[in-house]
């Protein structure tokens, strides 16, 4: 989708040298991750380790357990992304690369979302792909499998892109780990709301369809809007 | 109209100006707060349905909507600090933060005392007003956490800023979100008739002097908070040298 959307601004020679930038960027981004693969690694083991702490402390019951199961799923992976967006900018933070994509001629923009891409890719997707299963070890009725996926997979590139903001605000911290959690926690609320409800949705009656239009467009508007407030923080944090 | 507005980004100006505002706004908050007070506790007839509980309403309502104020208020500095780059902007926002935490949590405390007499609880999720209150209030911890957390004021102030005003956007979204999730999640509030509840025109008087009196004191305090901030920040500053000398 975002080819697609570089390739079509791409008329002129210094667009298209925008998109070969974004493309490396993304490239550069996601052999880091695989090769420094407990970044990948932990973040998805923290979401499986908490979905299981939910039926030890609350009850093992299955009945009980499938009223919960989808705002245990959401709440796990809420806490999944925020903190495996701590590593979002910090190492290009400390070894100055950060500094040289800012002062690159592209528009941060596109350099910051291909950032928030790779990073979804990489703690976001795994995520969504490890759900069902969960769900089933939740016992999530099976007629909300498709709209749990659903939500989580429009969801979660939301909460990377509104934690990005966060993260670029406090990039310049020594220990920010909890500072993240109160910025970015609250403003995650209304993924949470619609992601929980569509799924609720598809098991009783009514259809999800509702909720997930109304993710999209919030997908829709934060991939326009939160790059352009995560750049403008970048650039404070780093002045 | 450009000139007034470069003046007023001067904190010299500002301090001087609101040193002679003061005496009059603090006397008008004096006036009202002690009329709405006196009136609202003491003499108000009580409501047909809740009984004299009806009273904390009064303070209630006033300081409820006088803490939605606050974002706004915060996003527009917010916005004139990085844009203009005015110092003073970001002295009022940075008070206002945490002022405008602490009005959130007296408007959840006083909702809280209302609601545990006429709900018969103190905390109902179903209540969008309750919840969105309460994110409103995480999030302007999370800006007052933001600024102590950043040491160089300078990017502490376009940080927040950026902040202020990215949260004044979420605080609008989060509160429509929860108005639908309980509108859609239970179509049946049994909680929403308070704020129709037909009370006489004294009720709405008293409450009216009360959000009076409530802005008032917003100012002041802001205002106050805002002339220590002027003389910490501009300490090395002649005219404020020797405004310490004469005094």
């Amino acid at each position: 989708m975002f080819w697609t959307l570089v390739k079509l601004m791409s008329t002129d020679m210094s667009r298209s040298s925008t998109s070969v930038a974004f493309r490396s960027t993304l490239k550069r981004d996601l052999l880091i991750a695989f090769k420094k693969k407990n970044d990948i690694a932990n973040p998805f083991m923290f979401f499986i380790i908490v979905v299981s702490l939910f039926p030890i402390a609350i009850t093992p019951d299955g009945d009980r357990l499938a009223e919960i199961a989808a705002g245990v799923v959401w709440i796990s992976v809420l806490l999944a992304s925020m903190l495996s967006m701590d590593n979002l900018y910090r190492s290009d933070y400390e070894d100055g690369s950060l500094e040289q994509l800012l002062l690159s001629p592209h528009p941060l923009f596109f350099m910051v979302l291909s950032k928030n891409i790779s990073h979804w890719l990489v703690s976001g997707l795994p995520v969504v792909v490890a759900a069902p299963l969960l769900a089933y070890m939740l016992s999530l009725p099976q007629e909300a499998y498709l709209t749990l996926i659903a939500s989580l997979l429009i969801g979660t590139p939301i909460l990377s892109l509104i934690g990005s903001i966060a993260v670029a605000l406090t990039v310049g911290l020594g220990s920010r780990g909890l500072i993240l959690a109160v910025i970015t926690l609250p403003m995650s609320v209304p993924v949470l709301i619609f992601g929980t409800l569509a799924v609720e949705a598809s098991v009783g009656v009514g259809s999800p369809a509702g909720y997930l239009a109304l993710m999209l467009a919030m997908l829709a508007a934060s991939l326009s809007l939160a790059p352009l407030a995560s750049a403008a923080a970048l650039r404070i944090s780093i002045s | 109209m450009w000139l007034w507005f470069s003046k007023l980004g001067s904190p010299k100006w500002f301090y001087e100006l609101s040193g002679k505002w003061l005496p009059w706004l603090v006397g008008a908050m004096i006036i009202s707060m002690t009329v709405a007070v006196v009136w609202a506790l003491l003499y108000l007839p009580p409501d047909y349905q809740q009984g004299y509980t009806s009273r904390i309403l009064v303070v209630h309502v006033a300081v409820a909507g006088t803490s939605l104020a606050f974002f706004p208020l915060m996003a527009v500095a917010g916005t004139i600090t990085l844009v203009w780059k005015m110092k003073l902007a970001d002295m009022v926002a940075k008070n206002a933060a945490a002022l405008g935490a602490w009005f959130s949590f007296i408007t959840l405390a006083t909702g809280s005392l209302w609601g545990s007499v006429m709900w018969g609880t103190w905390w109902e999720w179903t209540d969008a007003r309750l919840v969105s209150m309460l994110f409103q209030f995480f999030l302007l911890l999370g800006v007052v956490s933001l600024r102590s957390a950043l040491e160089d004021p300078d990017k502490a102030a376009k940080a927040c800023a950026l902040l202020s005003i990215v949260g004044c956007i979420n605080v609008v979204i989060i509160k429509y979100s929860v108005e639908w999730w309980n509108v859609l999640h239970q179509p049946s509030s049994p909680l929403s008739v308070n704020s129709d509840s037909p009370n006489g025109p004294e009720f709405w008087i008293a409450t009216i002097i009360m959000v009076l009196a409530v802005y008032l004191f917003l100012s002041i305090s802001l205002i106050l908070a805002t002339r220590n901030e002027i003389l910490q920040r501009e300490r090395r500053a002649q005219w404020v040298q020797e405004l310490v000398r004469n005094s």
